[in-house]
């Protein structure tokens, strides 16, 4: 099933490439450099191209790139265009560094990497160029806390050096969340575990967010392990996490992150600009490791956590 | 190079591709097996490290020692490992069981590292810890810089595996091989054996069989097969062996009886020849002994009969008498001397003489010869000392030179010495201007009675020459004083004979030969014309002679000489004679008497009656070798028959004369 979704992708992402050669239209008006060709690049792509039709917006008017053609593409097709769209981090840093007239966007990037990036280019966000964060919210994520463990009261988490200034704000959120948050700093992966133990000791749930030094392909079967056998749950970032054992996972999906990434093109094509601040991702989904809720002694679905918590936000 | 036996090389031939094929099979089984436990101890050290490796994860993370212990502690157990340590990131030994690491953690990154050390048989693993990489396809692993694509090491695994177990199995493959190999040859071998037993035995037998043949034993093949089974795979061969055999054993047999009849066949013929040879020798020695009695009268009768005065026709007679007589004896003489040659009673005695002696003496006897022919007889002087048997040597010169004469009409003879080339060795040869005989009869004429056709006719005519004896004398003589004899001739030219003889280098005082025991010298006409000594005249003369005729004769002869004779016909005559007071001054006895009773008996006894050592000698017709060493051994002269009358009497003289001087002193 997964394969024959994969070859839809590419099919679609070929036709798309394609575009700009069969009809180099004047109207072109928005342009989507994507950082890869990879599935979630091209779920994304999909769902932003197919919410951008479904808006009125011709396809003739969408052109997807290679962050390596943004520097070649002609004056005539920059100056019709109205919006650009940067998948990934990649792709936001080479539409960064090409100054461009019209507005970027970028999407389905983390918040680190868009940090980095208006860090290497010297920028800040603006409507000029600004970002819709794959990360959650922290408090969607501690509201989640309460919905799915709402015995745990401590929270700990794990900062690495560049998350580590944030640590008074977090503290503050979980504390208007009814939570009492502990953090313990990181600087070295060699004494993760001491870290990682000494955070674990106090905590009734470990909460993860993405900073590539703590949280990696490296590190997250052992801190997983560690967390399982002390029996404290993980909330982790990524369905990934979920799947190698982590007990619950807040995100968006790519196709979630494209089809709100197109509400704010249209936004911009309607004259209306971007906002000057970071976007923070509106839709989400919950995967749950039910195994390891067993294991916990938890009974949880992933689907009424959902709901449950739209429910919250969507109170006032 | 060695030579098997047939055995041997059947079991070669078995064995040699049995042992060939053990060989084989047996290195291509071991090199897998070991190859085998070569790559399951490999697989099985790698496993264990990777999986403790794998299990140490967690450990090494939470540097969890216990646990680190307790996993060390499970690896032990598994087979071949004898040490385990764990380091973590940072080098320091977190748990260790079992032998302890010689050099501590090894400084290596690498994955497996195997050390292998001889000394202690054991390889050294080292498995680096890796934090497990979980993929997590992540859009935020995306923007993550660090660690990107690098494991991260949490420590290192070492562990020590005993190479001892595969060492034993290997030791116990290599003994099963080598215990398979041992019974797969040794049941090769029994085999073998079993099965060239039933090819050897027929052949070892046939074998033999053959060898029995070659040895003569042909009923070996009849029995053999009767022994063998009908079946046996050389039935055949043995059935046409024992036909064969049985057709040898025929042919031998036949060949045999052919061989003994033609050896009886050949004995037969050698009994007869012998007894041939034996007749004829008793012929020749009767003949002669008979025909010697007789002529011996007659020359004693003829001697003094030319005694007594007669009137000229009357001596004329006597005198052609006395010459016919004389060759008659001198046939005898050469047939006598034929008949010792071949006997070997001729006694040889080889002395230095001075050859001038011998020539003087010819002179004597054949210059009368020569000038009777009218030939001219000339013998070089040579004054050369020789080596050789005197007597013997005249014999053949003698024989050489009448020879010579004989056959000789005009010219002469000539006889010299002649230097050889050789110091030690001189020729003697005699020249005449004769007949000369054809180079066809050169070799023949030293046969036995053998005359060219020529001299035979002329002897047929009467002319008086000899029997043919004298150059088969000369030969024999020649033979056995090994003097090397050659003749030349030329028909109507002449002959040259030559004799060569050892010489001595330079002359020797030598006494001067006598020649009183020359038995067959001819007589000279002067001593038969020299009258009785007077020291005979008045000596009894006691004559024993069994013959009546030659008794008389010989009687008659002595007293034609002024002896004083007495007769006696044997022993007991004799005695008689002495009974009546008769003492004989000089016996003359005949060898053979009446009875069994021999002339040398009879002397010896008279001597012995008388009391003194008469002078005697003794008469004999016999040329028997045993009666000449009887004689010598008893220091008596043995004169042959017919005794020439001049020869007795020189004999006779001698005698009285040693005797008169024995008185005397």
């Amino acid at each position: 099933m997964m394969q024959r979704w994969r070859l839809y992708f590419i099919a679609l992402a070929m036709g798309l490439l394609a575009l700009p050669v069969q009809a180099q239209a004047p109207g072109v008006r928005v342009a989507i450099v994507s950082s890869q060709t990879g599935a979630p690049y091209m779920e994304a792509a999909q769902a932003l191209v197919r919410q951008l039709e479904s808006q009125g917006v011709p396809r003739s008017a969408i052109q997807l790139l290679n962050p390596a053609d943004v520097a070649s593409v002609p004056a005539a097709t920059q100056a019709t265009l109205k919006v650009w769209v940067a998948l990934g981090t990649e792709a936001s840093a080479a539409l960064a560094r090409a100054r461009l007239n019209a507005p970027v966007l970028s999407a389905l990037i983390p918040r680190r990497g868009f940090e980095r990036v208006l860090r290497d280019s010297g920028r800040t966000a603006s409507a000029q160029f600004n970002a819709l964060y794959l990360d959650q919210p922290l408090p969607r994520q501690l509201a989640l806390i309460r919905l799915a463990l709402p015995q745990a009261r401590q929270v700990g988490m794990l900062l690495g050096p560049q998350s580590w200034p944030e640590k008074p704000a977090l503290i503050a959120a979980a504390g208007a969340s009814g939570l009492s948050l502990r953090a313990v700093r990181l600087d070295d992966d060699a004494l993760l575990f001491d870290a990682l133990q000494s955070i674990l000791a106090d905590s009734e749930v470990l909460l993860a967010q993405a900073d590539p030094l703590v949280y990696n392909s490296n590190t997250i079967q052992n801190i997983l392990l560690t967390s399982v056998r002390l029996k404290v749950p993980l909330l982790a970032f990524s369905p990934a996490y979920v799947r190698a054992g982590a007990l619950l996972a807040l995100y968006s999906t790519p196709t979630q992150a494209g089809t709100e990434a197109a509400h704010w093109v249209l936004h911009a094509l309607a004259m209306r600009g971007l906002p000057e601040q970071a976007l923070e991702p509106a839709d989400f989904e919950i995967s749950v490791n039910a195994q390891v809720a067993r294991v916990l002694g938890l009974t949880l679905d992933a689907q009424a956590l959902r709901q449950a918590l739209k429910r919250l936000e969507q109170r006032p | 190079m060695k030579i098997f036996d047939i055995r041997q090389r059947m079991l070669l031939a078995a064995l040699l591709p049995a042992l060939l094929l053990c060989l084989l099979l047996s290195t291509a089984f071991l090199v897998s097996r070991f190859k085998d436990i070569d790559e399951a101890y490999g697989m099985h050290t790698h496993a264990v490290a990777r999986q403790l490796a794998l299990a140490s994860e967690f450990g090494l993370f939470s540097a969890n020692g216990q646990q680190l212990q307790t996993l060390a502690h499970g690896a032990l157990r598994e087979p071949d490992v004898r040490g385990v340590a764990i380091y973590d990131r940072g080098g320091r030994l977190i748990a260790s069981v079992g032998e302890a690491f010689s050099a501590g953690m090894p400084a290596v990154a690498s994955a497996v590292q195997p050390v292998s050390s001889e000394q202690d048989l054991a390889d050294v693993l080292t498995q680096t810890v890796y934090a497990s990489d979980l993929s997590l396809d992540d859009l935020y692993e995306a923007a993550s810089s660090a660690n990107q694509g690098q494991a991260v090491s949490l420590g290192q695994v070492v562990v020590k595996f005993s190479l001892q177990s595969v060492t034993q199995k290997k030791r116990d493959i290599l003994l099963l091989g080598g215990l398979i190999m041992t019974l797969g040859l040794l049941f090769g071998a029994v085999l073998a054996l079993r099965l060239s037993a039933g090819v050897i035995r027929p052949m070892v037998r046939v074998s033999d069989l053959i060898e029995s043949i070659g040895h003569g034993d042909f009923a070996a093949a009849a029995r053999v097969q009767a022994q063998t089974p009908a079946h046996d795979p050389l039935h055949h061969l043995q059935d046409n062996l024992m036909h064969m055999s049985d057709r040898l054993a025929n042919v031998q047999q036949e060949l045999e009886s052919r061989v003994a009849k033609v050896t009886q066949d050949l004995r037969e013929k050698k009994e007869e020849a012998e007894l041939a040879t034996q007749a004829k020798s008793r012929f020749l020695a009767a003949a002669s002994h008979d025909l010697r009695q007789p002529i011996h009268a007659m020359g004693m009768f003829v001697a003094r009969l030319a005694q007594l005065s007669h009137a000229a026709p009357t001596r004329q007679l006597i005198a052609s008498l006395e010459a016919s007589v004389h060759a008659l004896q001198t046939l005898l003489d050469d047939l006598l001397d034929i008949s010792r040659l071949d006997s070997g009673a001729v006694p040889v005695r080889i002395q230095t003489f001075a050859l001038m002696d011998l020539f003087e003496r010819l002179d004597q006897n054949l210059s009368l010869t020569a000038l009777d022919k009218g030939l001219r007889l000339h013998i070089r002087p040579c004054h050369a000392m020789v080596y050789s048997d005197p007597v013997l040597l005249y014999r053949i010169l003698i024989n050489l030179v009448s020879n010579a004469l004989r056959y000789t009409e005009k010219g002469g003879v000539v006889v010299a010495c002649r230097r050889t080339s050789s110091a030690s060795l001189m020729h003697i040869e005699v020249w005449d201007s004769g007949v000369g005989i054809a180079p066809e009869h050169q070799q023949a004429v030293f046969n036995e009675f053998y005359q060219v056709d020529s001299v035979a006719h002329q002897r047929r005519q009467g002319l008086g020459l000899g029997l043919g004896l004298g150059l088969s004398i000369v030969q024999r003589s020649c033979q056995l004083l090994q003097h090397p004899l050659q003749l030349v001739s030329r028909p109507g030219v002449g002959t040259r004979v030559r004799l060569t003889l050892p010489v001595q280098a330079k002359p020797a005082d030598q006494p001067a030969l006598t020649w009183a025991k020359v038995p067959a010298s001819p007589e000279t006409p002067q001593a038969t014309r020299m009258p009785p000594t007077q020291d005979g005249q008045a000596c009894p003369v006691l004559v024993i002679e069994d013959d009546d005729l030659v008794r008389q004769a010989l009687a008659g002869l002595l007293q034609s000489w002024g002896f004083q004779v007495a007769q006696a016909d044997g022993l007991s005559a004799a005695q008689a004679l002495l009974h009546t007071g008769f003492v004989p001054g000089l016996i003359i006895s005949d060898y053979r008497l009446k009875g069994d009773t021999h002339g040398l008996d009879v002397i010896v006894q008279m001597r012995q009656q008388l009391a003194r050592a008469v002078p005697a000698c003794l008469i004999s017709g016999d040329t028997d070798p045993d009666l000449l060493q009887a004689a010598r051994a008893a220091q008596l002269t043995l004169l042959s028959k017919p005794v020439r009358p001049a020869k007795l009497r020189s004999l006779l003289n001698r005698l009285l004369a040693v005797q008169r001087v024995r008185d005397e002193s």
